[in-house]
């Protein structure tokens, strides 16, 4: 998927922000950010959410070992090397360090430090239960006054419901593209601009939203029903032409970039003005139970979504639903429940296909096979 | 080899402590089957809970069966007759008589505890990845899986800590999928020190002593913590004066190469205390007391002119040559992970003290400022570890697959030549064994540095 047009024109998009005054917070985008804080505060939320290739993974092994997540190698590669259609990361003002795994720390805190970007940090507990809402809440007070501190005042709790109402409404917006007709790659690409412009691209969500809803693109009937699930197809990855080139067409996006972040919303009635506005952000935190950083219950609550869905696709549609785990070559979280995943996935019924790798164009080949070969067993 | 084992015999607390890691398999049967006590999985040096709610903690590659030399299963079943100490002695006698086949046998009596160790964690690390687990993963999370998928069913519960590292939070999580009977007993540890995050810790403490009370049916009081802690601290102790005042000393009780492969033991042994804390303490407390003791004597090795190298991280997986090999090559391996971590800090047991939030404070500094939040902090740590050592050099060890803590080395590296201004090295490990000969190569060259 060639995405030079959407680089194009988010890097003027970014610079009349800058023109405008408005600073950058860059972060490797997870679930659990409050990206409604930063807006807040008047900021811009960059989310690093751009895929790889050889030669930025190469880049990064100045810094790090080979045996290192693709999409981290990666965005090192991108502040290294800045290739030109990455040229608005020079923009960037700020990094958040940050703790989705292990080497979203470790390479947040290498783009700080070896390309001088102050960092800003904000952590997440590993587990989901009480205690862990009430240190989540403690990290959103720290985060909040750190960017009270850059921006020398205080961030009112209205300007908090402000974005947080914000970001609720074009979640909202989001979440009708599940059930659009139209091939993945189109949905991706709605999916990366939106994530991307954030809801400055509301009105034009809105717009296009309602031009499919008016004209549907049914895909073929020969081309297989895909739920993709595990690592986010990011931003220049052609893993989705893979895929449809090999006959599929993904219809649920079980990512972050995807489902993951627009199913987190707030219900409007809970947005209430005199109460504290990070309890919000906690509820959301509370509520987020498919995301792959908290343990214990990921792969339970995984697996009894997948199926659910899958169960309700087959009525709905009368068609067979398969999985594509995607895993990003070296991911902690994906790549050690992926066994797990597919065996007690398959036990239900449900074909699952590991589907493993880098970034690297050598593999391309090899990734082919192995998703004509699913599919074709599909049948 | 020989000469490290003819040291090491002089020295019945290793042979006690290499004894028990070996045959825990038949003390652990005792305990579950016979005194239906409960078994209580743990990884890292967190066995201090399950110790005080009187469950047996353990590093599940103890329930393995070892090849134990006959001869190490002798002294075994002799000591339970005539007590180490005496055995200990009669085999330094019959040693010192020069009857060459007894000195072979002892030879392969310490041998044979190493070789058996290394090779039982290999085998799990296979048995890791014919299960599954991606073989991108490093040799410490192959090896715990392997470990529990061979002999977690035997355990009552697991006792999971989360740390940093997310491969090991997800391999926490993957127990309960690998053998569903066991409870799961988590403790979180909140990754920074926020306002009230002691507070919140130590609440998490208590929600996991009550769990181990359903386990056992017991209550656990704060006297049982104190109690426990109390062990703990003097093992720590021992443990720390051995670190701190004999293997950063000119004068070590036996050669250097024996040295190291005893701190490789306590490291091993450290995480589960042998499933004994009372016996352990009294062990290492001993070996603290031996070595003393020797260097009081004179007996023992002038290692002033050898230069001291820290050889770190061991505990996640290392190649155990490399001690040899530095003593080859006129140096010494100093290894002291556990207290780079923090681990050996000890807990406060007074009486006014709540043990729970004693606990938490421990845990809350072992992940600030031992593992901590980041890379910078982890440094920080190497650094002031090799300070404290008086390191001449570092060895890096760099696990293919590990993201935690082999990251660090870039900013390692460019923090050591900085402000300490000795040598490092990185040297990168797969498996026990795989590049024995790339790791002399590596180690000579570094070696050579030391020889103006």
């Amino acid at each position: 998927m060639d995405d030079s047009n959407l680089l194009s024109d988010f890097t003027l998009f970014l610079k009349e922000k800058k023109q405008e005054g408005i600073k950058i917070i860059a972060y490797l985008s997870h679930d659990n950010i409050p990206e409604e804080l930063i807006d807040s505060a008047g900021f811009f939320p960059l989310k690093l959410i751009f895929g790889g290739n050889d030669e930025l993974m190469d880049a990064s092994h100045d810094y790090l070992p080979p045996s290192m997540c693709a999409f981290a190698q990666s965005c090192i590669g991108l502040f290294s090397i800045k290739p030109n259609y990455y040229k608005f990361l020079e923009l960037v003002d700020y990094i958040i360090v940050s703790n989705h795994c292990v080497s979203d720390i470790c390479v947040s805190e290498i783009i700080s430090k070896y390309f001088n970007i102050p960092r800003l940090n904000f952590y997440v507990p590993y587990t989901m239960n009480e205690n862990s809402l009430k240190y989540y809440k403690l990290e959103l007070q720290d985060f909040r006054n750190q960017l009270e501190s850059i921006i020398g005042r205080k961030i009112s709790d209205e300007d908090i419901h402000n974005s947080i109402l914000k970001f609720n409404n074009f979640k909202k917006k989001l979440l009708e593209i599940n059930e659009l007709e139209m091939s993945g790659s189109e949905k991706l690409k709605l999916i990366h601009k939106s994530m991307l412009f954030g809801p400055d691209f509301l009105n034009d969500l809105e717009s296009l939203i309602q031009q499919f809803k008016d004209n549907p693109q049914p895909v073929s009937n020969t081309s297989k029903d895909v739920l993709l699930t595990g690592c986010s197809i990011f931003i220049n990855d052609n893993m989705i032409d893979l895929i449809e080139e090999g006959g599929g067409n993904i219809v649920f996006f079980d990512t972050w970039i995807g489902n993951h972040y627009y199913s987190q919303v707030v219900e409007n009635n809970l947005i209430d003005v005199k109460k504290d506005p990070l309890d919000l952000l906690v509820l959301r935190f509370k509520n987020n139970i498919y995301g792959d950083h908290s343990v214990p219950d990921f792969l339970e609550q995984k697996v009894s979504f997948i199926l659910k869905y899958s169960e309700n696709h087959a009525k709905n549609r009368g068609r067979k639903l398969g999985v594509i785990n995607h895993i990003i070559k070296f991911c902690d979280h994906i790549s050690l429940m992926s066994s797990f995943l597919k065996d007690t996935l398959q036990e239900k019924g449900v074909q699952v296909l590991n589907l493993e790798r880098d970034y690297s164009r050598a593999n391309r080949g090899q990734l082919s096979t192995r998703i004509e070969a699913y599919l074709e067993m599909m049948k | 080899m020989s000469l490290i084992a003819d040291e090491i015999v002089t020295f019945s607390s290793v042979l006690r402590i290499a004894y028990n890691l070996l045959n825990g398999r038949n003390y652990l049967k005792r305990k579950k089957f016979r005194e239906k006590e409960k078994l209580v999985a743990i990884t890292l040096p967190f066995s201090d809970l399950a110790f005080a709610a009187g469950t047996v903690p353990v590093l599940p590659i103890r329930m393995h069966k070892f090849e134990i030399s006959q001869y190490l299963n002798y002294l075994g079943s002799a000591s339970s007759i005539f007590g180490w100490k005496a055995v200990s002695n009669f085999l330094s006698f019959i040693k010192n008589l020069g009857i060459n086949e007894i000195s072979k046998i002892i030879d392969d009596i310490i041998e044979s505890v190493i070789v058996t160790i290394n090779e039982k964690f290999n085998a799990m690390y296979d048995v890791g990845i014919e299960k599954g687990i991606s073989s991108d993963f490093c040799y410490g999370l192959k090896s715990l899986a392997g470990m529990y998928f061979t002999k977690g069913q035997n355990v009552d519960a697991c006792l999971n800590v989360t740390i940093r590292c997310s491969a090991y939070n997800k391999y926490l999580e993957s127990l309960k999928s690998i053998h569903e009977g066991p409870k799961q007993i988590w403790i979180d540890i909140p990754p920074r020190n926020l306002g009230n995050t002691v507070e919140l810790l130590t609440d998490n403490i208590s929600n996991a002593l009550n769990e181990f009370e359903k386990l056992t049916g017991n209550n656990i009081t704060d006297n049982d913590l104190r109690a426990h802690f109390k062990i703990g601290n003097q093992v720590k102790r021992s443990y720390k004066n051995i670190v701190y005042d004999i293997s950063a000393s000119d004068f070590y009780p036996c050669n250097p190469a024996t040295f190291s492969e005893i701190m490789a033991l306590l490291s091993i042994t450290f995480q589960d205390y042998n499933s004994n804390a009372v016996r352990y303490r009294d062990n290492i407390v001993s070996l603290e007391k031996e070595m003393r003791e020797r260097i009081r004597k004179g007996i023992g090795m002038d290692v002033s002119k050898m230069p001291r190298i820290f050889v770190t991280p061991m505990f996640g997986g290392w190649e155990p040559k490399t001690h040899e090999i530095l003593y080859e090559l006129g140096g010494r391996a100093l290894y002291a992970d556990w207290e780079l971590l923090k681990f050996l800090e000890e807990i406060p047991t007074g009486s006014h003290t709540n043990p729970s939030e004693e606990y938490a404070r421990f845990l809350m500094r072992a992940t600030e400022t031992g593992i901590g939040c980041d890379n910078d902090k982890l440094t920080d740590s190497y650094l002031r570890m090799a300070t404290d050592l008086n390191a001449d050099g570092i060895i890096f060890f760099q696990l293919f697959g590990c993201h935690s803590i082999s990251n660090c080395y870039a900013m390692l590296r460019e923090k050591v030549r900085r402000e300490l201004e000795i040598p490092i090295t990185a040297i990168t490990f797969n498996k026990i064994g795989d590049n024995v000969e790339q790791v002399k190569t590596r180690l000579g060259a570094f070696m050579e540095m030391f020889k103006f």
